[in-house]
């Protein structure tokens, strides 16, 4: 999703500026988005208030993703994982019920915004799973934040998201400086590559990667050799022999197209050179890697935030449910299903401390310490997962499947 | 120096696969712009609608159970269609766009060259969307088939690529300098009104040049699909500025010149990529043009006499 966001910042910058700007002008109202936490919650009966012991405490929540447009396919899989994990709160938890109000952002931020304004000021609303995309979480961080509400994304992954300052916001997946090392340390310890050739794409994100990884594996005492690429290159068959001159036993290909790194499995596999390509999020799609690669890119490697669920033991009851739910699910939806289960488990913290609000959800996510799919979850300051790593699949049978770990 | 003796000749192999492709889109702006000096810019939008047209006709006829149809047969069934459907477009563009400005001053079929250039490639997006498609030729022709030239691999799909070029080049050649149409595009070309005045039907030869010119951008685009793999709406554009600067350093106008021009620049893009680097292989391409029109702006093989003011 990231990549689909490369104009967001500034359109997001804009669009929160503008609406700042709306909101601060006429100084005698208050400003519409900023609602006081403190008369949050009419609807919501705090659990010690509660009359009799089998009253029910009501929880909503808001879900942001891509519903529509062309991000759509992962939209839908964060929802049906956010789904999920409503389901098995509301059947496992006696004593709440969860009701969600799912919200359709696209990948825009313009989108975003009205969705977000619109759920700062409705104070039955404790907290939201989302917003998917590095975009819409700039433009909405602030609006959401002002309002006390504690936002806890699945998906965004630029870092400085967890910089702006804003104490609500929270992801439950690494940020892209956590990606390179991940993918550097694997290449140098578990596949004890020697010769290691790094492409880039010349852009932000694939540029940041690739620095990170080639920092990383020099420093293992890998030798590397480097050179970019643009958008438009379709024609790889030189740098395929310059490649193949280089005699690398891996290609590390920082890129987000994913049919450029079937291109460049496919020009290495026409000059007789068969070493695996190691790329990003951008290239874990089966359509794009793996079937428009025609079997070249069998063997080759990508990075994604989140581990397989199908090989984590725990997991395996949720997975099982997914297959009939989202039988297309790949990995991008299970960390929204981790998100809802945390916000959620905020949510009762907040409840059975006496006080089902915004700022104490808030403050109970800060204090996360969780397991969910049999792994840790906890926050630092700055709503950053703590030890979490980046998975990495690799391609067998013309299906990803998780790559050893050692 | 060892190094580059070893990659040198599959560098050629892969310059020269691409220099066909070059030079099949140099040769149609070669072409209009030797009869009505103006630049197609729009050119490059065709060949991309030709690589979609050979897809169309790919995926008719190969299913994922296979080829319905012999692998050779199917590959001229997708050439000859996206050569007849982008002669086809070629002329509609000239109607549409040049000839109502035929006699306007030469800035403003520019500006409709490059409107149309956007007009092709935003109705594709809508039309087809902004995805990436893939020619799966490993169906057709087996990735390994080839041959080992020493240090260099020749693909069957190269040679295909590399043949079936030849084979368009040389076609036209033989149209342009033996046969009656042939010469009255050269006499076109070189005094339009007094072909006209000869009992040359002008307009039949500018319809017919865009054309030929449009057919093979159009036979180019299949065969950028056939061995790049990769299509999308807006690849005619950094492939057409690449046949511009073919067609300008081989001599616009000149017909052997734009071959010769495609061939060179696909080498020369080859050779930065292996021996400098992929990051700076279109800087070299383009100041490479910037160096010809400075020093030489009428090319390896253009027209010595005087301009026609």
């Amino acid at each position: 999703m990231k990549r689909l966001n490369k104009l967001m910042p500034l359109l997001g910058g804009l669009t929160v500026a503008s609406l700042l700007l709306a909101a601060c002008a006429p100084a005698a109202t208050p400003a519409p988005t900023a609602v006081p936490p403190t008369v949050a919650a009419p609807t919501t009966v705090p659990a010690t208030t509660a009359p009799t012991a089998a009253a029910t405490v009501e929880i909503k929540i808001a879900f942001y993703a891509p519903l529509t447009g062309g991000a759509a396919s992962l939209g839908t899989e964060q929802l049906a994982f956010a789904r999920q994990a409503v389901a098995d709160f509301n059947k496992n938890m006696t004593g709440f019920h969860v009701t969600m109000v799912e919200e359709d952002t696209d990948i825009t931020p313009d989108k975003a915004v009205p969705v977000c304004t619109k759920d700062a000021g409705d104070n039955t609303i404790v907290g939201v799973v989302g917003p998917s995309g590095s975009g819409q979480v700039a433009a909405c961080s602030k609006i959401l934040d002002g309002a006390g509400l504690a936002h806890i994304s699945g998906s965004a992954t630029r870092p400085s998201l967890s910089q702006a300052g804003d104490k609500t916001f929270f992801r439950v997946v690494p940020n892209d400086n956590v990606q390179g090392p991940t993918d550097g340390n694997y290449i140098a310890d578990v596949l004890k590559a020697k010769k290691v050739f790094v492409i880039d794409d010349k852009e932000d994100y694939g540029t940041n990667l690739a620095d990170t990884v080639e920092k990383t594996i020099k420093a293992k005492g890998v030798t590397t050799q480097r050179q970019g690429v643009d958008a438009t290159l379709a024609d790889f068959s030189s740098l395929a022999t310059t490649i193949k001159g280089f005699g690398p036993d891996l290609v590390f290909f920082a890129g987000q197209i994913a049919s450029q790194g079937a291109s460049l499995a496919k020009a290495m596999k026409d000059q007789g050179l068969s070493v695996p390509v190691f790329g990003g999020d951008g290239f874990f799609s089966q359509k794009d890697y793996i079937d428009g690669a025609g079997g070249a890119t069998e063997g080759s490697y990508a990075s994604v935030f989140f581990p397989d669920l199908r090989s984590l033991p725990a997991a395996a009851d949720v997975a099982k449910e997914m297959d009939t739910a989202f039988p297309a699910w790949g990995p991008f939806g299970a960390p929204s299903y981790v998100a809802t289960t945390l916000l959620l488990d905020a949510a009762v913290t907040a409840s059975q401390g006496g006080k089902l609000d915004r700022p104490s959800v808030a403050a109970a996510l800060a204090k996360t310490d969780v397991k969910v799919f049999g792994i840790e979850f906890k926050f630092d300051a700055n709503g950053e997962p703590q030890g979490l790593n980046d998975g990495i699949f690799i391609i067998k049978g013309g299906k990803f499947v998780g790559a050893p770990t050692s | 120096m060892a190094q580059f003796l070893s990659q040198a000749p599959q560098q050629i192999v892969n310059g020269l696969t691409l220099g066909s492709v070059y030079a099949l889109i140099a040769l149609g702006y070669s072409m209009v712009y030797g009869i009505l000096q103006l630049l197609n810019f729009a050119h490059g939008d065709v060949y991309m609608v030709g690589a979609f047209i050979g897809f169309g006709v790919l995926t008719v006829f190969l299913p994922d159970a296979g080829p319905l149809l012999p692998a050779a047969l199917v590959i001229l069934l997708m050439l000859v269609a996206a050569m007849i459907g982008c002669g086809f477009l070629g002329v509609a563009i000239e109607w549409f766009a040049y000839r109502p400005l035929r006699n306007a001053p030469r800035i403003a079929p520019l500006i409709s060259a490059l409107g149309m250039s956007i007009l092709l490639q935003n109705s594709v997006q809508l039309t087809l969307t902004a995805q990436f498609r893939v020619y799966h030729t490993e169906k057709l022709i087996p990735i390994s088939a080839g041959v080992d030239l020493g240090p260099a691999h020749l693909s069957l799909v190269r040679v295909l690529v590399i043949g079936s070029a030849i084979v368009m080049m040389v076609g036209l050649a033989y149209l342009v300098n033996r046969t009656r149409l042939g010469r009255a595009m050269r006499a076109v070309a070189l005094d339009r009104e007094a072909a006209a005045m000869m009992g040359v039907n002008v307009d039949q030869v500018i319809v017919l040049t865009f054309f030929i010119g449009s057919a093979l951008a159009g036979g180019s685009g299949v065969l950028t699909g056939l061995v790049f793999g990769r299509i999308w709406h807006t690849m005619g554009f950094n492939a057409g500025l690449k046949g511009f600067t073919a067609a300008v350093i081989g001599g616009i106008g000149n017909i052997p010149g734009a071959m010769l021009g495609g061939l060179l620049i696909g080498l020369l893009e080859a050779f930065a990529t292996g021996f400098i680097s992929s990051t700076y292989s279109d800087v070299i391409v383009f100041v490479v043009l910037i160096l010809f029109l400075l020093v030489r702006p009428r090319g390896l093989l253009g027209a010595t006499g005087a301009q026609k003011v």
